[in-house]
């Protein structure tokens, strides 16, 4: 059991570590047709047919090498979502996402992978069901960078 | 395996959000004495000492080192583990090979993790690919939320289910002692509590922990010539996913692979038919409601959409016929370091018939225990009283 | 087999942050009491092992016994080995150049790793006779000890 002891002492610590990552060549074609072209590129395992996101070089099922790039489509089928109640901070800038939101996983049309992102929908249950039909909606291209933040959120179609 | 492990001791702390008033060696060294005096050990019988937790949750790097006086490794030889909230069953896992090996007859086995001295979430986000997602990392909330979504709409379960388990998890955790979450609670209490992310309320998820857990394993002559009731460990086995096999949110696929490839291949070493009626009692790795209800299925306790029918009837309470958790589990204890650790050892104390006030009622001769880390991977062990087993 | 990649590459730079508090604990709370409180320096002594330990600790690392008493150590001492650091780096607490050392505080089987001030870096030597400049404003952590300067 704890044992009570009188003030006890303790010191703060902050740590802030900085790292540059590379995306690697397979990942750089897919963020790079996401920028310049407004869509995703996938590929495709010899073997076993998995569409797979993101872009690897090796199937991890099959361990053969995935040649074949597909190109998706914009519009997919939302297969799990959350309204996250939760003011989450972005580990990357460091600047909380404002709840409630909706995200969701999708599966874009001609993907076996499934992609995560915000739903824009409200965030009531009456309006949002899993096997809901949505359309991707990218920022301008003039302001894309290559990164899943170009992806806005995931629009439902109505319907 | 060629050469049998048994454990013969264990110990743990009492599990809490706070412990001011020790530091990170003094909490482990509460659970590393509880061991050695439930084997009747001294340290200088140990031959190796594994330690386990995760990098940075509390802030520290490198425990293995800086902890030796409180892990007792001073000039032993042994290695430190770090492989997400499996940490404290991989632990078990290597110090058993190095038992099994014939190399180290007498090994201890040690998980901890002080939750509350780090930023867990902040540190949890760099599993998160960084061009990937990492910007819109859901925490470990938002992956169980969308895990119980996608649950719901597969097959039919409600939120009520989740909180079935909810309630059982607490309720178990009353009757152990070393518990964190000892919560009277029922269903409503559950469905009232704060909602965190669609479907996920706060008493759905596990608490943040400061605690530990070790064991001491030991070759066969050593296990039956010190300790009256050795607990064998019959098989373990690991299976890891690939990056990014995030179909698991959709439940109805075959994917993610590692929780039925783990089951089905530590059945078929030990010739496992029906798991329900093989094992007397499983201990799972559930930080959230719905991860248990989705173990029930792919252990093959019941088909695949069947798990919410089991909570239903109570099938996996301690007095059911397949008790799950009477430890309360994860959901009442989640020091991540020692959580898979846990599974094990309060496994071996049912099977020991030393659980006190959550001994399940009925003869335990064989147990399962899961592990769950960064949910892509799994460590299963598989614990026996008797060698016949 | 080689291959080389001439398309574009991509590389992020992003930053992890993590804060949180160390709790000092059983020993770490009276040793930090006590310094911040009395300028007292604590040791724990192994009986067992006749060692005094600094920083003080629950458990004696030699022997695994638990500890529970403390004794007073230094407040003088004698380094032990030292180091010029003549190069800045973001983690370093000082601007270079500063000295380190190694100080066995009288009483201790230990060192405790310090700044070494007041000094010409050029008498610095292994054996030296120092003591504690303790800050004035004091927080219970390591700094208070400011540094150690030649007797």
């Amino acid at each position: 059991m704890a044992t009570k002891i009188q003030e006890p002492i303790s010191i703060p610590m902050t740590v802030s570590v900085p790292y540059r990552f590379a995306a690697g060549s397979y990942l750089t074609k897919c963020l790079i047709g996401l920028r310049d072209h407004g869509t995703l590129f996938a590929v495709e395992c010899p073997k076993c047919k998995r569409v797979q996101l993101p872009p690897r070089i090796v199937c991890a099922t099959c361990h053969v090498r995935n040649e074949r790039w597909v190109e998706l489509g914009l519009e997919g089928t939302l297969v799990a979502f959350t309204i996250m109640y939760l003011p989450l901070t972005d580990p990357t800038t460091g600047k909380p996402h404002n709840p409630p939101f909706v995200y969701g996983t999708v599966r874009l049309d001609g993907a076996t992978s499934v992609l995560d992102h915000f739903i824009n929908v409200e965030p009531d249950l009456e309006k949002i069901r899993v096997g809901m039909r949505c359309r991707m909606i990218l920022r301008p291209q003039a302001e894309r960078i290559g990164d899943l933040s170009d992806i806005l959120y995931f629009d439902p179609i109505p319907g | 395996m060629k050469r049998n492990v048994a454990i013969i001791g264990g110990g743990q702390t009492f599990h809490a959000a706070r412990r001011h008033d020790v530091d990170q060696a003094e909490m482990v060294n509460e659970a590393v004495r509880a061991a050695l005096n439930d084997a009747r050990m001294t340290m200088d019988e140990i031959d190796l000492v594994i330690l386990g937790n995760m990098e940075f949750f509390e802030g520290t790097h490198m425990t293995d080192c800086w902890l030796v006086h409180g892990t007792g490794a001073y000039g032993k030889q042994g290695l430190k583990i770090t492989t997400g909230g499996t940490v404290g069953a991989t632990a078990v896992v290597t110090a058993a090979h190095h038992v099994a090996s014939g190399l180290f007859p007498r090994v201890l086995c040690i998980g901890f993790e002080k939750q509350e001295e780090g930023d867990t979430g902040a540190i949890l986000s760099g599993v998160a690919h960084p061009l990937w997602g990492r910007s819109l990392a859901g925490a470990a909330v938002g992956y169980f939320a969308m895990m119980g979504s996608s649950y719901m709409a597969a097959w039919g379960a409600t939120e009520e289910h989740s909180a079935m388990v909810a309630v059982k998890a607490r309720q178990n955790a009353r009757k152990n002692k070393y518990a964190h979450l000892k919560l009277d609670i029922g269903i409503e209490d559950v469905l009232n509590s704060r909602m965190l992310s669609w479907p996920i309320r706060m008493l759905d998820m596990c608490p943040a922990s400061n605690g530990a857990c070790a064991m001491i394993l030991a070759d066969e002559k050593t296990a039956k010539a010190r300790c009256k009731k050795p607990v064998w460990i019959r098989a373990m086995d690991t299976a890891h996913n690939e990056q990014f096999e995030l179909d698991w949110r959709d439940v109805k696929t075959t994917r993610p692979i590692f929780s039925r490839t783990c089951a089905k291949r530590i059945y078929r070493k030990l010739g496992v038919q029906k798991p329900s009626e093989y094992f007397d009692v499983f201990e799972v790795y559930e930080p959230a409601t719905w991860s248990e209800l989705v173990w029930y299925e792919d252990l093959g306790l019941c088909a695949p959409g069947e798990g919410f029918r089991l909570i239903e009837k109570g099938v996996t309470e301690i007095g059911g016929a397949i008790p799950v958790n009477p430890s309360g589990g994860v959901l009442s204890t989640n020091c991540i370091g020692a959580s898979a650790m846990l599974r094990v050892w309060e496994a071996a104390l049912q099977i020991r018939g030393d659980a006190g006030e959550h001994q399940v009622p009925k003869d335990v001769r064989r147990a399962l225990t899961t592990a769950y880390g960064g949910t892509n991977w799994t460590v299963m062990t598989a614990l026996s009283r008797t060698l016949d087993d | 087999m080689e291959e080389k990649h001439t398309t574009d590459t991509f590389e992020v730079d992003q930053r992890l942050t993590a804060h949180g508090t160390y709790w000092a604990g059983k020993m770490g709370t009276r040793f930090y009491t006590a310094l911040r409180d009395q300028q007292k320096i604590l040791g724990t002594p192994c009986t067992t092992c006749n060692k005094v330990f600094w920083p003080p600790r629950s458990i004696c690392t030699f022997c695994f016994s638990e500890l529970k008493d403390v004794v007073e150590i230094g407040p003088r001492g004698t380094v032990e080995t030292f180091t010029l650091v003549t190069y800045t780096e973001p983690i370093h607490p000082r601007t270079a150049p500063f000295l380190y050392a190694v100080i066995k505080l009288d009483g201790a089987d230990t060192g405790m790793a310090h700044f070494l001030d007041e000094v010409e870096i050029d008498k610095v030597h292994i054996g030296m006779r120092v003591q504690p400049v303790f800050a004035k404003d004091r927080k219970g952590n390591i700094l208070d000890i400011q540094y150690f300067k030649p007797i």
